[in-house]
């Protein structure tokens, strides 16, 4: 349990948290509606000079299949740049340590994994990458997954936009992101993580004597902008193998919290731009009550054991408390960066962990667990929506047979990509070949594997130990399906919203606080429905084994 | 079990000829019905209930051959593994029985609908080289266009129109309405009525099998009934809550296998079909039908199931002030004497005048007339008089006199009999021959802008008194003789009972109702706040109803209306539910979605509360048979892995033991379709309140109480078993 002081600092960082979020959402709102801003006199010749050399259109607006392959497009084509590189990363320059390039396998793993915006890591960083991979193939992919990700969810709430007529345009959408969100954001961030201790440099490495007398490497790098970029862009991916457990990647609790934070300011902000694009603010309610009351009770999950200050696997500099805080963060927010052994924790943190990436919008990832939560929100308007005797509607559209279909086959393909390669692993063996046994702790092990790539989050058990044929393709393709399959039919959903009719107010009232608190039941009773009994074998099983910390 | 439409929202009529409750369906018939049903082909329409069948075949082949299935069954289980076959059996068992039930009650209405359109010979008007003959055919042999000859205690063989003749018609087969009505040419006779008395012609309006009786009995016959959009997609979400469920039960039987955790199949099994949305996937095809045989109750024939369902999304209602709010007959109670003239003249005027007037308001003023003791002199004279009957286009009404007049004695008691007057007037005719004063009357009484534009003069205060008349929602007629507006008589509306409270019950539903009425804006206005209306149309012509539909429709509003008149065609086709009157003309018939046997407009909020009854009884099944698997999880879940993780034990809040968890969940989730048969049959009940309010309350009946009542009712069977059966 916790003391009152520790729930008043969660209450207080997620407070200053939304409140950040809310007082940015009106800018962000501004950049995707093009308005006029200060910024345009620096940043307009900036974009021409962009759109120009790509042979970019501004004017041109795109449908739904177009945005989407857009954006498909774009990220298979980083995909390839950036395979390249970590294949052939040995002859490449800005290798001071003379790694070797990776495995086909490992490379498709990695920049899948980043891509995606998962950032799933079957390496150690420090000991596998160069400066050159570092930067190009992994912060370069961060900001782009980043930037994907608010994109669709942007051109999302476009198609539920009264009296729209397309979902934007992609390219322009993706620039803007980059050169007015992330690069304003992640400068300010850097600034803050650098007043903090975080090293920001291009050198590689510093040797030093110790006290004894002999000498020890330090590895450094621009460690600072990389924690800015993966924390804002719910990417995960650090730079060192320990990622935000490494003291230069997180060195004080205040980075710690302040990782946090980063970690939820973009998906929060993005649920109050949903309300401000459609014009329709109230209509925020649901998706940022829906996603915290269900973080608040994943966090209450994760802080009902005792937890030690003192642990195997946890970092003393945080403590119990803190680790617990982070790890139910980076999963609802699904970052995946960790600041703790996964293996460190309690049964019901890991449960609270699987519980955020299963839903997935708690808030989720920006832009996506935006979408994640409408697709809830729709689910539970036509189920429940009935019974106030009207044909279920969402944002005064009636919900069809057709929407119903699509959010199904949007819910359904989480299960389907969790449990079948779960099964997979242990029939080929698979898993037995890293050690992992059938045991109730080796099955959460597994399990946890492919939800982290399904929800495209990130953080664990495995690690490096994950570097096999086997879980590098069966992972990538999870990764794969679970980003851009999820992202292809709820855009579809939304491109089929334009153009209907939109007015009845006699319906269901989705911003009131009745209809919430039935969505967050709706949710937990879906979620419970579909995962429930591997929940059981799992961690849930190894909680009433008595299993502790460490487990 | 009672049946009985009881509960439902609005005050039905009984009627021998609606079909039967469910204690009277449950015959012998709809038993075999409901085992012949069980045949896997006939359930191909209900995969929920096919894939419980071929898990009943699975758990059979393993109580029958254990070997067979070794590492999922075990031989001692034999009697369980029956035990489970058999309760499998019956989940689908009552799944179609409720099929069979729901078909039976469709049937009984569409026998009843049916009997009003027997084959009946006819005599078909033919003419064969300039000559009219009459042959006798089969009402079948008809067709559209067809002249047909029905005489005293014949049946109306199909749909048609008076041509020629006037005759009274029972249509008490067809409306439940008993007393005869009268058909005058330009009427519409209904197939299946009888001529009481009299003899017409007719034109036949539709073919055989083309009624809209035709269309009923084809809508209720399930088989030919298309889904509507809301079954569509709950099918859909059912579909998918299958997948998942099939994903689960794999998964959860590869890592049985794989990891040597020791579930029985049988056990899965159970879980799955537990968990697979029986309670609605049996009872969805049931609640539609029954929707529309409760419409059918209320003598309201729908031409689809679509309908109904959006009556129940209606944002707008339009209602038409005569029949619909008021009960259509204006009730005359004030002559208004000008300066010029005395109370006495008016009513003199207004009875001269009304003399030839049958409709309800000439009869009220004649009434007010002679209550008064107006009665004029000149009433003999009225024979003798040449009439201006009432023209749409002046919009007035009148009589000339010319001639000697008679004075009649003053006073009189009561009643209205014109021939008591005529009677009292002759015998005092010869004593008084001589009293005429004027020549020649001319009286014209009629709306008072028109008045206003044929005399000479106006009085000062004329305005006024029309605008005082109209303020107070009454109906001002103006009355002018000889060429001088003399006076005017105040007309007042009926309000229809119980018409405010259901105004009331609809705007509390957030329906906005508007009035429409040919009405001055004076007097709309004032029947407007009488009933609690906000919004109305007045001076509105027939042909207004079509542009403001359609004005509401562009603000994606859904427009429920009614109509009768070939005008209100346009509107009605237009509107996204149009309930024509079965009195009204083919044309708005054919142009609506539904017809009301009845002719009472004022059933259009009925359609609407039934509509809304008929989505929230499907969401609250629904609702209910999702929230149901919560409990049914914590009832197996921690059998099911019994062996392997005796730990998951701590899960097992019911305290259950191995085969009485399985058996009390899987009797639980098959009783339960029976349970709620009443419930889909009739409907929830509700009372009207705001959509948030019936949304709260309904979720916390239907949601919450589907997560809670399985726990219950899965401990109870429990201890049944254990405690009757030692199980």
């Amino acid at each position: 349990m916790i003391d009152a002081i520790q729930a008043f600092a969660v209450i207080f960082i997620l407070g200053v948290t939304i409140f950040v979020a809310r007082l940015l959402a009106p800018y962000i709102t501004r950049v995707y509606s093009r308005v006029p801003s200060r910024l345009d006199k620096l940043l307009n010749p900036v974009e021409k000079f962009i759109y120009k050399i790509c042979g970019i259109d501004p004017n041109h607006s795109m449908g739904w299949k177009q945005y989407f392959l857009a954006g498909l497009l774009l990220n298979v084509a980083q995909m390839v740049i950036a395979f390249l590189i970590l294949v052939f990363q040995g002859k490449l320059p800005l290798n001071p340590m003379g790694f070797p390039g990776l495995n086909w396998d490992l490379a498709l793993n990695t920049v899948i994994s980043f891509a995606t915006n998962t950032n799933l890591q079957h390496y150690n960083g420090e000991a596998t990458l160069s400066i050159l991979s570092q930067m190009t193939a992994i912060q370069f992919l961060q900001w782009t997954s980043a930037a994907t990700g608010i994109c669709m969810g942007i051109a999302f709430v476009r198609g539920f936009i009264v009296d729209s007529k397309n979902m934007g345009n992609f390219h322009v959408d993706f620039v803007r992101t980059i050169t007015r969100i992330l690069l304003p954001l992640c400068l300010i961030a850097s600034l803050v993580f650098v007043v903090m201790g975080v090293p920001q440099t291009l050198s590689a490495s510093t040797t030093l004597t110790t006290l004894q007398g002999t000498t020890q490497t330090i590895l450094t790098g621009p460690v600072a902008s990389l924690d800015s970029i993966m924390q804002l862009g719910t990417n995960g991916g650090g730079f060192y193998g320990a990622n935000a457990a490494y003291p230069f990647m997180n060195p004080s609790p205040y980075s710690n919290i302040f990782m946090i934070s980063l970690m939820l300011l973009l998906p929060t902000a993005l649920i109050f731009v949903f309300g401000e694009l459609l014009g329709k603010k109230r209509e925020a309610r649901p998706l940022l009550w829906g996603a915290y009351i269900i973080f608040g009770i994943a966090l209450a999950l994760a802080f009902i054991p005792n937890i030690p200050l003192v642990a195997q696997g946890i970092e003393t500099r945080f403590g119990g408390f803190m680790s617990n805080f982070y790890t139910v963060t980076t999963t609802a927010a699904t970052t995946g960066s960790v600041n703790t052994a996964l293996s460190a924790m309690h049964p019901l943190t890991i449960t609270s962990g699987f519980l955020g990436m299963f839903i997935q919008s708690i808030p989720g990832g920006k832009g996506i667990g935006l979408m994640y939560m409408v697709m809830y929100i729709i689910i539970t308007v036509f189920i429940v929506g009935l019974m106030s005797g009207r044909t279920p509607e969402y944002l005064g559209i009636k919900i069809t047979g057709r929407d119903v279909k699509l959010v199904m086959v949007a819910f359904l393909i989480h299960p389907i990509i969790i449990l079948i390669p779960t099964i997979i692993a242990y029939a080929s063996g698979a898993a037995a070949a890293i050690g992992v046994g059938g045991t109730s702790v080796g099955y959460t092990q597994i399990l946890y594997e492919f939800t982290t790539s399904a929800a495209n989050n990130g953080s664990d058990f495995l690690g490096a130990s994950g570097n096999t044929p086997f879980f590098n393709i069966a992972t990538a393709i999870v990764m794969f399906i679970g980003r851009y399959a999820s992202i292809a039919i709820l855009l579809a959903l939304a491109g089929s919203m334009i153009g209907r009719k939109s007015g009845g107010t006699t319906g269901l009232k989705t911003e009131s606080p009745v209809f919430t608190i039935v969505l967050v039941a709706s949710i937990i009773i879906l979620v419970v429905l579909a995962f429930f009994p591997f929940l059981a074998l799992g961690p849930i099983s190894s909680f009433f084994r008595g299993l502790m910390n460490g487990f | 079990m009672a049946s009985d439409n009881e509960k439902t929202l609005a005050p039905t009529k009984s009627n021998e000829s609606a079909p039967g409750g469910l204690r009277t369906a449950f015959s012998r018939k709809v038993l075999i019905d409901s085992v012949v049903r069980l045949s896997p082909k006939s359930l191909l329409k209900n995969p929920v209930m096919l894939i419980v069948e071929i898990t009943f075949f699975i758990v059979a082949a393993m109580a029958i051959v254990p070997q067979a299935f070794a590492g999922v069954a075990s031989p001692s289980l034999q009697i369980f593994y029956v035990e489970v076959a058999a309760i499998l059996l019956l989940t689908v068992w009552f799944s179609t029985l409720s099929d069979a039930l729901a078909e039976q009650q469709a049937k009984s209405t569409a026998g009843s609908l049916r009997k009003l359109e027997t084959e009946v010979s006819s005599k078909k008007i033919v003419t064969e080289k300039w000559e009219k003959k009459i042959v006798i055919v089969k009402s079948t042999e008809l067709r559209k266009e067809d002249l047909i000859l029905i005489e005293t205690g014949d049946f109306v063989p199909l749909d048609a129109d008076v041509l020629e003749g006037i005759a009274m018609i029972d249509e008490s087969l067809v409306t439940g309405e008993s007393a005869p009505v009268r058909k005058a040419p330009g009427d519409s006779l209904i197939g299946g009525s009888r001529v009481v008395s009299d003899t017409l012609t007719a034109k036949v309006t539709t073919n055989p099998g083309e009624t809209f009786i035709d269309q009923m009995i084809k809508m209720v016959e399930s088989s030919k009934r298309p889904k509507t959009p809301n079954e569509v997609a709950i099918t859909i979400v059912l579909i998918g809550l299958t997948a998942i469920f099939t994903i689960i039960i794999v998964a959860l039987l590869g890592m049985s296998i794989i990891l040597n955790l020791g579930a029985d199949l049988s056990v899965l099994i159970a879980l799955y079909v537990c968990l697979l949305p029986t309670t609605i996937g049996a009872l969805l095809p049931a609640i539609g039908l029954s929707g529309m045989s409760r419409l059918y109750k209320h003598k309201i024939i729908a031409k689809s199931g679509k309908a109904i369902e959006t009556a129940g999304d209606a944002d707008v209602v339009l209602l038409d002030k005569t029949g619909t709010i008021t009960v259509g007959n204006r009730q005359a109670i004030e002559f208004v004497p000008f300066a010029s003239c005395t109370e006495e003249d008016v009513g003199e005027a207004a009875f001269l005048s009304s003399w030839h007037d049958d409709t309800p308001e000439g009869r009220s003023i004649l009434k007010l007339a002679y209550e008064k003791g107006f009665v004029p002199k000149e009433l003999n004279s009225l024979a003798l008089s040449e009439t201006y009957p009432f023209s749409a286009s002046t919009r007035t009404s009148g009589v000339k006199i010319t001639g000697m007049g008679l004075r009649l004695p003053k006073g009189g008691k009561s009643g209205r009999d014109r021939l008591r007057i005529r009677r009292k007037s002759s015998t005092i005719s010869d004593q008084s021959m001589a009293a005429g004063i004027e020549s020649e009357i001319d009286i014209v009484k009629g709306a008072p802008e028109s008045i206003k534009t044929i005399v000479d003069s106006v009085p000062s205060n004329y305005d006024l008194i029309v605008e005082g008349i109209s303020a107070k929602g009454e109906t001002p007629i103006a009355i002018s003789r000889n060429g001088e507006a003399i006076g005017i008589i105040r007309l007042k509306d009926v309000l229809k009972e119980g018409i405010r409270e259901k105004i009331q019950a609809l705007k509390t539903m957030g329906i906005r109702p508007v009035m429409i009425t040919g009405d001055q804006p004076l007097t709309a206005k004032s029947i407007a706040a009488e009933v609690g209306i906000d919004e109305y149309v007045a001076q509105a012509k027939p042909e207004d109803k079509y542009s403001i539909a359609k004005k509401e429709q562009a603000e994606s509003r859904i427009v429920a209306m009614i109509g009768d008149g070939t005008n209100d065609a346009p509107a009605l086709s237009a509107a996204d539910v149009g309930l024509a009157m079965n009195s009204g003309t083919e044309a708005a018939k054919e142009a609506a979605n539904m017809v009301d046997l009845e002719s009472n407009p004022a059933k259009i909020i009925d359609v609407v509360m039934l509509g809304k009854q008929l989505l929230m009884t499907r969401g609250a099944v629904t609702a209910f048979s999702i929230a149901n698997d919560i409990a049914k999880y914590f009832a197996i879940m921690p059998v099911l892995f019994g062996a392997a993780i005796p730990q998951l034990q701590a899960l097992n809040v019911l305290q259950l033991g191995l085969k009485s968890a399985v058996l009390s969940a899987l009797i639980f989730n098959a009783i339960i379709i029976p349970l709620l048969i009443p419930l889909a049959m009739r409907g929830i009940a509700f009372k009207p309140t705001s959509t948030m309010t019936l949304f709260l309350k309904n979720t916390l009946i239907y949601g919450l109480g589907g997560v809670i009542v399985p726990f219950i009712g899965i401990k109870l069977i429990d201890l049944l078993l254990v405690g009757v059966f030692h199980i």
